[in-house]
């Protein structure tokens, strides 16, 4: 095969690139009003604002650990429930399992969907369906696990090496016991991992998901906002910095163990 | 015991044929060896036995019943009929030994078992019997990634004979094997098909392998038998034949046994 040579000599090459990269960051700042001289115009503003949050003000603290609490609870069954729906519907949509094409399409593309809409959007959505509280919250996690983890999920089956599979179908197995015995035991450990990374991505997620009414921590936030009490406002912060750290960490922990004792070893 | 009749494959975007219109009888209790070139068709026409490849055209009867033009559900009760060993070994790294020689048994077993992971007292019986035939009893809860190549195979070997075969297909079983443990491994699976009157339908690389293995010989080039006799017929203007002019076939014939 004969490599296509370019016409313009790579000085010009990389000169028109370079324009192209100062055009388009040009539109996009002029598109967002982004400037320094407003930004040092709002600094004392910005001074005075984290000046009012101090010190934090912990009378409430004793709500806002059990809304962290709340939160965790959110992620642990928003999580949960979408692992437990991706889970058989990500097995329509492999490749190398479906080969009704209509099935398959039509079952990535809800995952699409579902991955594409934010929890935030989810959230919205469901808060006027079901009303204010942590459960529109815990479907809001939930649709958007469901498409997210299905897609990997299916990512993974379509991984799986076809030759093992094909050692379980010469055994004389039916589809479903090549499944069980042929695939899954090749994909268990990136579904562990993969849920797990969405059970400790999915608490972030529903710290601001109170934002739009639906529970969690970020209730707490949005009304000591509105109401101006930044030294409370100061306070949540911390204990959502705080709790996201632990989660993180605790679930990076299990993430790595798990990793070490099912696949390097 | 496995008839084949005017079987044609071609694969998707290949200008030649995989297979072209072979026929063959083989008879119960043989040891078939097939050898070729890489590309001759020899692993085609072994998949095409069990049905793990469905070729274009062509008949294959196994002990009388038709697996090739037949409802899937059928053929897969004709596959626990026929155990298959891989070049590759394909099986689960992460799983136990015995775990894995269960697999042989999955036919025997219904689905909803399967899923809930149960095997019948008889399965774990047969399977354990066969982990202990193929010298691993010791291991039968070691993880086969801590395995070596030849106990992987070894583990293989186990596991299709798990299925109470009556015909064993080794797709190139020691390719992936050092020479010592090649022949280790083809004695052992040469023992066993003899004492339970398996027939062996295998593809070997080395010349020298396939006569010491083989009742029958089937020599394939392009897709097409050009050798089909007893081990002890095979002159050198044969393995031109099947080899092509290129010296190839003297890499193959001499490795030094």
């Amino acid at each position: 095969m004969k490599l296509k040579k370019t016409k313009l000599p790579k000085k010009y090459k990389h000169f028109l690139i370079g324009i192209l990269i100062v055009i388009v960051y040009y539109w996009a700042l002029s598109g967002t009003d982004t400037s320094l001289s407003s930004f040092a115009k709002g600094f004392p503003f910005m001074v005075d604002f984290i000046k009012r949050m101090f010190p934090p003000d912990i009378s409430n603290l004793n709500v806002y650990i059990l809304k962290a609490v709340e939160t965790l609870q959110m992620a642990i069954i928003g999580s949960s429930l979408g692992a437990l729906i991706a889970f058989p519907l990500s097995f329509l949509a492999a490749r190398n399992l479906m080969s009704n094409k209509i099935v398959y399409q039509t079952v990535r593309a809800i995952f699409d969907i579902c991955r594409g809409i934010n929890e935030i959007v989810w959230g919205l959505i469901f808060v006027s369906m079901v009303g204010l509280g942590p459960f529109p919250g815990v479907l809001a996690l939930a649709a958007h696990v469901t498409g997210a983890l299905g897609r990997y999920f299916s990512e993974a089956i379509e991984t799986v090496n076809p030759e093992v599979i094909k050692a379980i179908v010469s055994t004389g197995a039916n589809k479903i016991q090549t499944i069980v015995r042929g695939i899954f035991p090749e994909v268990k450990p990136l579904f562990v991992n993969y849920s797990l990374y969405y059970l400790e991505n999915n608490f972030r997620a529903a710290t601001v998901l109170g934002l739009v009414g639906a529970g969690g921590i970020g209730m707490e936030l949005i009304t000591s906002m509105r109401l101006f009490k930044s030294r409370e406002v100061l306070t949540i912060l911390i204990v959502m910095i705080l709790t996201v750290t632990m989660i993180d960490r605790f679930s990076a922990y299990l993430r790595k163990k798990i990793v070490n004792i099912e696949v390097v070893e | 015991m496995i008839k084949i009749e005017n079987l044609t494959h071609r694969y998707k975007n290949r200008k030649e044929d995989a297979l072209n219109n072979i026929d063959l009888h083989i008879k119960h209790g043989e040891s078939v060896v097939l050898i070729g070139s890489s590309g001759a068709g020899k692993s085609t026409f072994l998949k095409c036995i069990n049905r793990l490849v469905d070729p274009d055209s062509g008949k294959i009867h196994i002990d009388g019943k038709e697996i090739l033009n037949c409802p899937i559900k059928e053929a897969e009760k004709i596959r626990i009929n026929i155990g298959m060993i891989f070049q590759h070994f394909n099986l689960h790294e992460r799983e136990t030994i015995l775990k894995n020689v269960l697999n042989g048994r999955l036919s025997y077993n219904n689905t909803f078992k399967t899923i809930l992971g149960k095997f019948s007292k008889e399965d774990y019986e047969i399977a354990r019997n066969n982990i202990k035939r193929v010298g691993l009893e010791e291991y039968e809860n070691e993880r086969v990634a801590y395995l070596s190549g030849g106990e992987k195979q070894r583990v293989g070997i186990a596991r299709a004979l798990s299925q109470e075969p009556k015909i064993i297909l080794a797709d190139e079983p020691v390719s992936s094997l050092d020479p010592k443990l090649m022949r280790e491994i083809m004695d052992l699976l040469k023992k066993i098909c003899e004492e339970e009157s398996i027939t062996l339908v295998s593809s070997l690389h080395f010349l020298d392998f396939a006569k010491r293995y083989a009742t029958r010989v089937i020599g394939m080039r392009d897709g097409k038998i050009v050798f089909d006799d007893k081990p002890e017929e095979l002159t050198e203007q044969n393995i031109v034949e099947i080899y092509g002019k290129t010296r190839d076939w003297y890499m193959y014939g001499k490795l030094g046994f």
